[in-house]
């Protein structure tokens, strides 16, 4: 079977090829319906504008709560150096705690 | 369900700034750097608001005291070295802690009256709790 064959068996089944799908009387009813579905969901802002309390409510929850752990973060580390520095100070002038080189 | 994740994304976001915001507001930097650079001078004049003049004399106190400080030391370590008797170290060390307290309380009186009777709160406490045994960090700078 050389190429020339082969083609014109290939052409003969693709002319004799025909597509005939099924008539859907709801295909353009449910395209639209989708666009809807996709219309009716708001944009962020829009999402936002209408849930004003709710996420007023729920950054300022956010903005207070990140603040007050950072605050206590700082005051602890804060602390904790301030009584490592102090320790340090006391040693290092006490004589009872000094090691000779 | 979009927008709930991107709500929620966006507090997250908020937190995250108000935390960093409050740290960096409440964070004492120069009491941190201080503090890992064992440079207790510095802490001292920013942790008891010391003027110049004030945090000049107590460095010079200081200064004056370590060379004490060392002479009660070599005292306490050749008496150990020489198997003292305990009494002879004890009372060697009771000098010692009379010395820094009395050294303490100079240095408090160099203060407004407010920080030194702070700073004494602060020190003195951790006088008498030690151990003879030694400092394993002392990196205090002059």
């Amino acid at each position: 079977m050389n190429n020339h064959e082969t083609n014109e068996s290939l052409s003969r089944v693709l002319e004799g090829w025909r597509v005939e799908p099924k008539r859907d009387p709801g295909f353009r009813a449910g395209v639209w319906a989708r666009i809807e579905v996709e219309r009716r969901v708001p944009s962020w802002p829009g999402y936002v504008r209408t849930h004003v309390a709710l996420a007023a409510g729920l950054m300022a929850v956010a903005l207070v709560g990140g603040g007050w752990i950072g605050r206590e973060q700082a005051r602890a580390r804060a602390g904790a150096d301030r009584a490592a520095i102090a320790e340090n100070y006391v040693r290092a002038l006490d004589a009872r705690t000094m090691r000779m080189p | 369900m979009k927008n709930i994740l991107i709500t929620l994304a966006m507090a997250v976001a908020a937190c995250a700034v108000a935390f960093g915001v409050s740290y960096r507001m409440c964070c004492e930097q120069e009491l941190h750097r201080a503090a890992s650079e064992g440079d207790a001078m510095t802490w001292l004049r920013t942790e008891f608001h010391l003027n110049e003049a004030q945090f000049a004399a107590v460095k010079k106190l200081h200064s004056d005291y370590g060379m004490m400080c060392g002479e009660h030391c070599a005292a306490i370590m050749a008496a150990k070295k020489r198997n003292a008797p305990p009494a002879e170290i004890l009372a060697l060390e009771k000098t010692c802690v009379e010395a820094m307290t009395a050294h303490f309380k100079s240095v408090a009186g160099l203060m407004p009256p407010a920080e030194g009777e702070r700073y004494l709160a602060v020190v003195m406490p951790r006088v008498d709790g030690y151990g003879h045994t030694g400092a394993p960090n002392v990196q205090m700078k002059p």
